[in-house]
Order: C-alpha cells, then sequence, then structure tokens
C-alpha cells in the first residue's frame, strides 16, 4: 500500500481524469461531477485539487486546444500516471477487502 | 453568440493568479460562464463567475506565484533553521547578549508603550471628544496675570450659548467636595461629588444604568450616583440600580431629603473629570435666592462647551474679547479685566497647568519624554544588534565564500541572512513578552497604575495598532537588512584566499553607532540626575512651615454652626493637647498642600478705591502658626479674642511677607496697625501680624501674598502636631484622638491621614517620572554595555595573535590593556561630550515648569561623563585582562 492515502475528494477528483481520458480538464470535471453524482463542487476546489494530485505525481499535464466557447483560451489536459493508476487501484482494493469483513446483514429482526 | 464576462474579474483574477495557470483557469471559467448564461441566464452567470473568480482567491493558488516559491520550499527554510540554530549555539555567550539585549529592549518599550497609550487615552469614551472644549479664563489686574484658571462666573455658559450660534450645549460644574452623607441610618464619608446641570450627562458619555439622561439632574436636591456608590450606599444587588431611583439620602445636617434620579457606570480611569456622585446644579440656588445663577462676581463655575459640527474653535475663540468687554466692561464689573480662551476637551488631561484645576492631570511634556526614552532604548538595542552581527562578519566570510561557490546566488544570500535575524527577533520578542509578564506588577506599581496588555490591547485602536506594527517590523528589517548586505557581499575569492581583512568602511559605521549608544546613555544619565535632583531638591526644601509628624483629623461637617461652636472646638483642642505625645491642635479651612482661595478686591484703608490686590486667603485658629511653626516676624498671633462666630465682625488679619511686598509696604513692622479692606462690604480691618513667607504648596508654585483670617468653620480640618513617637504610640494616640472626636462630634465618620504624606502627594507625578526616567536609562546603560562587552571581547579574540607577538617582544600588561581599550575609551569619551549640551539643554527645559528650582551645576555634567567611562571601562575589563594575561605560547603555538 502507498505511503500517501487521498482524501475522498482528491479520489473522486482522480476517478475523473481516469474516466475522462482526453477530455479530462477543469470545466470539465466540475461539470460532469455535477450532473454525474449531483454533487455542487466549486470550479476553484477542481483545479486546486487537481493541482495538488500534480505535486504528488499521481497526474500530469499537457495544454490542449482552445474552444470559441473559451474565447479560444487552451485547456489544460490532466492524464493520470501510472502511479495514479496503481494508487487508484490500490485504494478500491483495500475498500473491497474492507467491505468484505462487514458482516452480511441478515433481515431478521426487523 | 458568447456574452463576454465583466473584464475586471479576470483582471482581477489575473493579479494574483500565477502566469502559467492563468489562461487555463480563465478557459475554464469562461466556459462555465457561457454555459450558465445558456442556462440561467446572464445576471446569474455573471454573479456565478464573480463568485468562482472570488474562489479561486485561495491560498492553494495564490502561493504558487513566484515569490510563494521560497515560502514553500521547506527544504530550503529548514536549512535556514538548522544553520541559524547552529550559529546561536556556536557562540553561546554572543547570541545570549544579542537576544536579551534585543528582549530587555523591546520589554522597555512596550512597557512604555502601555504607559504612554493609556495616557493619551485620556477622556477618548466621550462620544463628542472632538467638540467639547473648556472655558477657560485669564485675569488681569494692573496688567499682570493674577488668575490663570478654569473658574469663572455661572453666566458664561449660557450667556455665550445665548449669544454664539456655534455653540451646540454647554455644561456647568461646581466642585461639591467630599459627600458626608446619612442613608438609612448609615453615615458616608468621602464620596467625591460634582454640582453639574442637566446638560452634563448630555455632553459627556457617562452613561445612564437607570434613570432618565435629560432630566435626572434637572430638579433641586437630586442626585446621580455610579455603580460603585449606589452600591456602596443602598447595597443594590445584581445590577438592579432602578430600585435605588427615588431612594433619598441626607447631606451633612441639611434636613431637605437629596433625592436618588439616576445611577451611572462607574468613572473610567481614564477620564479628566471624577466623581462618585453628581448633585444636581439648581441645588445650588435656594428657592428664595436665585438671582446668584446671574452672578457676574462669583467664580466657582467650570464650564464646557459642544461646539457644532464643522465650526472652528479659534474662530468662536476670537469674538471672546468683544464677549468680555460687553459683559464685563475692562476691570469694573468683577474687579479685573477678564479673558477667555477655549481649550480642547482633548488637551485636559495632559497639556493644564490653570489653577483651581479639578482635572486629572498628567505632564504631557513627561509623557512624550518617556517615548523618546523608549525609542532611545529601543535604538540602542538594534543598534547592538547590528553591530555583534557584523562584527562577526569574519566568522561568517569564509560560509558565505564557499556558499557562493557552491553556486549560492546574492539574493539567496540576504533572504538566509535575514531569516535568521528574523529568527532572533522573534526569539528576543519572546522574551520580552516574558519579561513584560514578569514585571507588569512592578511596573504598575512604579507607575501607580493599573495596565496591563489586555487593557492596551483592547482599547487600541488601528491607527496605533498599524503604527507599533510598522515600528517593529521597520525595525527587524532594517537591523537585519544591514548585516545580510554586508554579509553577502564577501568575494568568495578574497575570502577564502584567507586575505580578508574588514573594510575600515565597516569599522567607521560601527563607531558611529557606538557613539550614538553611549551618547544617549549619557544624555539619559544627565537627565535622570537632574531629575533626581530636583526631585530631592524639593523633598528637603526648607517650606517654612513644619509638616512633620503632624496629624489631620478630617473636619466635622455634621455639625450645627451655633453660638457654641467655638466653644465647643476650643474644649476639643485642649482634650487633644491632654493627651500625651501631642504638642498642640489647630484647625484650619485649608491645609498646607491644598490650593487654597485668592481675595481679588483688597486694598489698604488709605489707599486708592480702585486700587485691587489679589491674595490667597485662609481662614486659621489662633494655635496654627504655632502648630506649624510658621515664623512671626512683626505684630503678633491671633488670639482666641480675635475669633468672632460672625465672620462681619472680626477685626484683625495677619498677612505674610509677600501681601505687606505687594500692598507697597516697607517692612514688615510698617503693615502692623494699618487698615485694610477685605471683602464686599467694605469693611476696615486691622493688620495685627505678618508672617514669613512658606510653601502653601508645591515647589513648582511660587508662593503667592496671603491674607489670613482668625476663622473657625465647620469645614476646618484639625492639625494635631505630635511629639516624635514610635508607631506603637502613634497608633494610640490615634486611638485616643478617635475617641475625644466622636465625644465632641458624635454622628460624624472620623477620617484621618499625615499631612507628610498629603504635601508629598503634590510631587507623586514628578516622582513617577523620576522612577520611570531611572528605570528606563539604566536599562539603556545594561543594553549599551552588553553591546560594548560582545565588541570588546570579540575584538579581543580577533587580535589574539597580535598580542601574543607583542608579549613575546616584551610589552607590558599595561600597555596591553590600554592598547585594547584605548579605542573604546575614546569613542564613549567623544560620546559623552556630545551629549551634554543636548541633556543641558533638554534639562533647562523641563526645570522650566518648577517655580522653585535647581541650578544644574557642572559637577552634574562631570558626573555622567566619569560615570559612562567607569562603566564602560568595567564591562571591558573582564575581557580585556583576560586576553592581555594570555600566555603568548598557547595562542602562537598554531602559527
Amino acid at each position: 500500500m502507498a505511503k500517501e492515502y487521498l482524501g475522498e475528494f482528491e479520489e473522486l477528483i482522480l476517478t475523473m481524469v481516469a474516466a475522462l481520458q482526453e477530455d479530462a480538464y477543469g470545466a470539465a470535471i466540475s461539470e460532469e461531477i455535477e450532473t454525474r453524482l449531483k454533487r455542487e463542487v466549486n470550479l476553484s476546489a477542481v483545479h486546486v485539487t487537481l493541482y495538488r494530485l500534480e505535486d504528488k505525481g499521481l497526474i500530469k499535464s499537457s495544454m490542449g486546444g482552445g474552444t470559441n466557447e473559451r474565447g479560444g483560451r487552451r485547456k489544460r489536459i490532466f492524464t493520470i500516471t501510472s502511479a495514479g493508476m496503481a494508487m487508484l487501484r490500490a485504494m478500491k482494493d483495500a475498500r473491497i477487502d474492507l467491505w468484505k469483513l462487514v458482516p452480511q446483514l441478515k433481515m431478521t429482526g426487523i | 453568440m458568447n456574452q463576454r464576462p465583466p473584464i475586471w474579474t479576470l483582471k482581477f483574477l489575473s493579479w494574483f493568479c500565477p502566469d502559467h495557470l492563468y489562461e487555463e483557469i480563465v478557459g475554464d471559467l469562461v466556459q462555465k460562464f457561457n454555459r450558465d448564461v445558456k442556462a440561467i441566464g446572464e445576471k446569474r452567470a455573471n454573479r456565478r463567475l464573480i463568485w468562482n473568480t472570488v474562489c479561486f482567491f485561495r491560498p492553494e493558488i495564490i502561493l504558487r506565484n513566484r515569490f510563494s516559491y521560497s515560502l514553500i520550499n521547506t527544504i530550503m527554510l529548514r536549512n535556514y533553521f538548522t544553520i541559524a540554530f547552529r550559529n546561536v549555539l556556536k557562540n553561546k555567550v554572543f547570541s545570549a547578549i544579542n537576544i536579551f539585549g534585543l528582549g530587555i529592549g523591546l520589554a522597555a518599550c512596550l512597557l512604555i508603550f502601555q504607559f504612554v497609550s493609556f495616557e493619551l487615552s485620556y477622556d477618548t469614551f466621550n462620544e463628542k471628544l472632538d467638540r467639547t472644549y473648556r472655558i477657560t479664563n485669564n485675569r488681569f489686574q494692573n496688567g499682570k496675570l493674577i488668575q490663570h484658571g478654569t473658574i469663572m462666573y455661572p453666566t458664561i455658559g449660557p450667556v455665550m450659548a445665548k449669544d454664539y450660534p456655534e455653540i451646540e450645549m454647554y455644561t456647568r460644574l461646581m466642585p461639591g467636595g467630599g459627600l458626608n452623607v446619612k442613608v438609612e441610618e448609615k453615615v458616608f464619608k468621602g464620596e467625591n461629588s460634582h454640582f453639574v446641570d442637566e446638560h452634563f450627562l448630555s455632553v459627556f458619555t457617562f452613561p445612564l444604568l437607570a434613570g432618565e439622561r435629560t432630566s435626572a439632574l434637572k430638579d433641586r436636591y437630586t442626585m446621580v450616583l455610579t455603580e460603585r456608590t449606589a452600591i456602596k450606599y443602598f447595597g443594590v444587588l445584581d445590577k438592579n440600580y432602578s430600585s435605588v431611583i427615588g431612594k433619598v439620602v441626607y447631606w451633612g445636617l441639611d434636613t431637605q431629603p437629596y433625592k436618588i434620579t439616576g445611577v451611572c457606570s462607574n468613572v473610567p480611569e481614564n477620564s479628566h473629570i471624577q466623581f462618585d456622585a453628581l448633585v444636581s446644579y439648581a441645588t445650588l440656588f435656594s428657592a428664595d435666592n436665585p438671582d446668584a445663577d446671574n452672578s457676574w462676581t462669583w467664580s466657582d463655575m467650570r464650564h464646557y462647551l459642544v461646539l457644532k459640527p464643522g465650526v472652528d474653535y479659534k474662530s468662536l475663540e476670537s469674538k471672546f474679547p468683544d464677549f468680555s468687554q460687553r459683559y464685563f466692561q475692562g476691570d469694573k464689573v468683577s474687579g479685573s479685566v477678564e479673558k477667555f480662551y477655549l481649550q480642547p476637551m482633548r488637551d485636559a488631561h495632559l497639556y493644564s497647568d490653570y489653577e483651581y484645576d479639578i482635572a486629572k492631570i498628567a505632564s504631557g511634556q513627561a509623557v512624550w519624554a518617556m517615548v523618546i526614552v523608549a525609542a532611545f532604548v529601543l535604538l540602542i538595542a538594534w543598534i547592538n544588534y547590528i553591530n555583534l552581527t557584523t562584527s562577526r562578519a569574519l566568522d561568517r566570510a569564509k560560509e558565505v565564500g564557499l556558499r557562493k561557490v557552491m553556486g549560492a546566488l546574492r539574493s539567496q544570500l540576504i533572504k538566509h541572512f535575514l531569516f535568521e535575524s528574523i529568527l532572533i527577533s522573534l526569539f528576543a520578542f519572546l522574551i520580552a513578552l516574558v519579561i513584560i509578564l514578569l514585571s507588569q506588577s512592578s511596573f504598575n506599581q512604579m507607575i501607580d497604575g493599573n495596565l496591563s496588555w489586555w487593557r492596551v490591547l483592547s482599547e487600541m485602536n488601528t491607527s496605533t495598532t498599524m503604527i507599533l506594527i510598522t515600528v517593529m517590523l521597520a525595525g527587524v528589517l532594517l537591523s537585519g537588512f544591514y548585516p545580510a548586505f554586508v554579509l553577502s557581499a564577501y568575494q568568495p575569492v578574497t575570502v577564502l584566499k584567507g586575505k580578508f581583512q574588514r573594510s575600515s568602511r565597516g569599522q567607521f559605521l560601527r563607531k558611529a553607532l557606538v557613539v550614538f549608544q553611549f551618547t544617549s546613555s549619557a544624555a539619559l544619565i544627565t537627565g535622570t540626575l537632574i531629575v533626581s535632583k530636583q526631585l530631592r531638591f524639593m523633598n528637603d526644601a526648607d517650606l517654612g512651615i513644619n509638616i512633620h509628624n503632624t496629624l489631620i483629623v478630617q473636619a466635622p461637617e455634621r455639625t450645627a454652626w451655633d453660638s457654641t461652636f467655638i466653644q465647643r472646638v476650643e474644649s476639643y483642642k485642649y482634650e487633644l493637647t491632654k493627651i500625651e505625645g501631642v504638642v498642640s491642635a489647630a484647625t484650619s479651612w485649608s491645609l498646607p498642600g491644598d490650593r487654597v482661595g485668592r481675595s481679588f478686591g483688597i486694598r489698604l484703608a488709605d489707599q486708592p478705591s480702585e486700587s485691587h490686590f489679589t491674595m490667597s486667603n485662609m481662614g486659621v485658629d489662633h494655635n496654627f502658626f504655632d502648630t506649624y511653626g510658621i515664623k512671626i516676624i512683626a505684630g503678633r498671633k491671633f488670639l482666641p479674642s480675635d475669633h468672632r462666630i460672625d465672620f462681619q465682625e472680626i477685626e484683625s488679619v495677619i498677612l505674610n511677607i509677600n501681601a505687606v511686598k505687594l500692598l507697597g509696604l516697607d517692612s514688615a513692622q510698617d503693615a502692623i496697625g494699618r487698615q485694610i479692606i477685605w471683602g464686599s462690604d467694605k469693611k476696615k480691618i486691622f493688620i495685627v501680624g505678618v508672617v514669613n513667607n512658606f510653601h502653601q504648596q508645591s515647589l513648582k508654585n511660587p508662593m503667592e501674598p496671603m491674607i489670613f483670617g482668625p476663622a473657625y468653620s465647620t469645614y476646618s480640618s484639625t492639625s494635631i502636631k505630635l511629639e516624635n513617637a514610635d508607631k506603637e504610640k502613634t497608633q494610640r494616640i490615634i486611638a485616643d484622638v478617635r475617641m475625644i472626636f466622636s465625644k465632641f462630634f458624635p454622628d460624624n465618620a472620623f477620617d484621618y491621614s499625615f499631612m507628610e504624606d498629603r504635601y508629598k502627594r503634590q510631587y507623586n507625578d514628578d516622582n513617577r517620572f523620576g522612577k520611570v526616567i531611572s528605570v528606563f536609562t539604566i536599562l539603556a546603560i545594561i543594553i549599551s554595555c552588553l553591546g560594548l562587552v560582545g565588541l570588546s571581547s570579540y575584538m579581543a579574540v580577533q587580535r589574539t595573535k597580535e598580542i601574543g607577538i607583542r608579549k613575546v617582544l616584551g610589552a607590558s600588561l599595561f600597555s596591553i590593556v590600554t592598547l585594547l581599550s584605548s579605542s573604546f575609551i575614546k569613542l564613549v569619551l567623544l560620546a559623552t561630550l556630545l551629549a551634554l549640551p543636548i541633556a543641558y539643554v533638554v534639562a533647562q527645559n523641563w526645570l522650566e515648569g518648577y517655580a522653585y528650582k535647581i541650578t544644574p551645576g557642572a559637577l552634574i555634567f562631570a558626573l555622567p561623563v566619569i560615570l559612562i567611562l567607569l562603566i564602560a571601562a568595567f564591562t571591558m575589563s573582564f575581557q580585556v585582562m583576560r586576553t592581555a594575561k594570555t600566555n603568548p605560547a598557547d595562542t602562537l603555538k598554531y602559527e
């Protein structure tokens, strides 16, 4: 298990980067979270988290193309690194291991 | 098409956002904005954009800027810490001197800051402070100033308010003195009261906890108590002050009940007006004599004006000469020419020199002197820091050289050294806080105050906070910058070749700083000597009156003034003198140390009726002059037969020498048997005696012409002269006195004090100043000496090899000691010489405030020079001697 661990929001963002692939940039991620999870997120929070994940080496970034909608400004596209992928996988496995320890609920006694 | 987002939000973003992130963040924001415009409309999209932009203003983004580079660069930071820490430990004595010196300086400075900010906070709680003025009044007779006071006629306030529309409100105040009241069968004494009119509570901010502000003091025989007094009189519980409204007290022997109409919060310590109770002004005028309030001759009232917003008080003041002419017609109405002025209430506490002043005053000069002292102490401490740090440059030079060789930039080195000095300043600050915590109570004792940081901080306004922070920061940075620049400037080549020598420019600066330190120290010593000599002079001066071993018993005010009174007092005094250990007893209207009243229209009976002379007057009994040992120059003292129960029948007075001179008589003998006119009924009275001048008040005031009348009164205190007695015996005498007092004056509270203490109270302010100045002078000297120790020991270490060689070649111990110390001694000498003229001018200025003062002699200026030289020589001697005594073999064997 990696020494570092991720917070809930960090994990969420990391997962989104992995899922969105070539389309993983700040505004898209926040929109995706809002539509899929019905969860209000602030753009700045997303950005800050992305930068932090980049500092940790879990994702890397490169400048992509601009669109008219953005006034021609370029996007910063994030891609997950193998370290990030390993971290994500490790976390998922750990969760599942822990989940298995939870006694299965029996529907008696209701 | 796309909407245009408001341009300023993006500008705001570009102001703090790191360049490399700017483009994509703006892109994301604009994209979101455009989608929002479609989804929820332009207005809400705009709002959301602004909010989103503002949200980016967070440390995680801002700290990604270039300047944040070093801040988040924790590796370098840790390195700085380690290096700084090692440096501190490497030279423990040095670092201790450095840190403690700075710590003491900071502590001293902060303590004085507490005191000064309290003194400057006087009356600031008043909401109308900026518009409130005191009227002050100068009176002239024969072209000479005879009174410089705050008291004047009851008509002044109302008439001015009627004549000048600039005035919004006025209020009048007359001190009522100590209360002596009966409340529900209990007698209370000593609460300080003022008679004030109904505007008083509107002019000043003393919030009422119960009662109606505008009407509380309107009616005759009404009273407003402070919280403390209400609790004392009525035992109010749980702050239920409205319960005392409508209750009554009886004042003195007055059968008229005084109704409590209000309770106000306690008077803040920093108010120039102090009171425990307010009595309505209307009480002063009985129903059958309302005309007294229209008097142009009765002068006991203090007046305050509130001007309308935006009125320039100077321009109002310039209209007062007309006012004076209109109502006083020169000296025709009141016997003197009246001039009126306005004093801003802000100045009442610190800049008042008025007679009959009720204000709690302190010397503004002294307060600013303390500020200057504090500034110097702090400067000296910072200079120490600079000196010690740069003098160690050689130690660090190799380190700097090596760092540069390894590729360190100069800016990085500056940062490094600056960081170290900030660290040391922080340490010093912590030490200063500890010192303050430890010394707060003794400091409070010294200044006779009740200060603390919590209080200062809670009362501080933003501007003082800013000044304090700026000064501290500037000090830390400036004292850090210079060493940082010097140290970082070394060329690695010269340093590492081993041929490095200190530049002479640095030497010069260091010397100049040492001179500055010792100039300040010497000036402070001279100042302290002069202040303490003046204080001693005042304490030891021959007052012309003997105030030692004198017990004072407060007047039995709750006693009827009737035909038997004189007889009763005589027997009371007789019984007092029967007590073993009592020499004599006397009663008098006022006591030495009190500001006594003045009479304005005195003249000799054979002088023309338009001549007026002003004398201070005092009613004394026939034992007074003996009891206080006042010398009779001519004629006789008062006899029991001089006393009359009706003052109108008094036929004899005694003058002092100054009064005789004022009347234009040649000698004391000449005055005896002459008649003078005194009082409104123009009655002729014989001068029966002349006494020597004595200091009725402190030596700050000149001895005035005085006139004494033979008089008893229920308001006269008793002075009881005792034989020299130990504490136990004195206590016994006091117990006996108390018994006799309550036998003669039942129903009166017994209250005693000692004359000497009362008299010396006049010097409280001066003594406090003297103490503070001496303590901080000592601190300044200690800090300077710490610096000198550090510097000289360092120099000595630098020259160990040179000294070794000199010794091998036959130099004597003496010549080496001279060699090592002469350069410093020369500097210190120069410093003291510079200090003397400065100290002289300042001291002269300070002594101006005293009517009787010392003339600073040569000794007082020579002493600091010698003292400073001795101290400097002494502090250096250990280090110098040690260096001079080292065995040359030890120092040279490595060569």
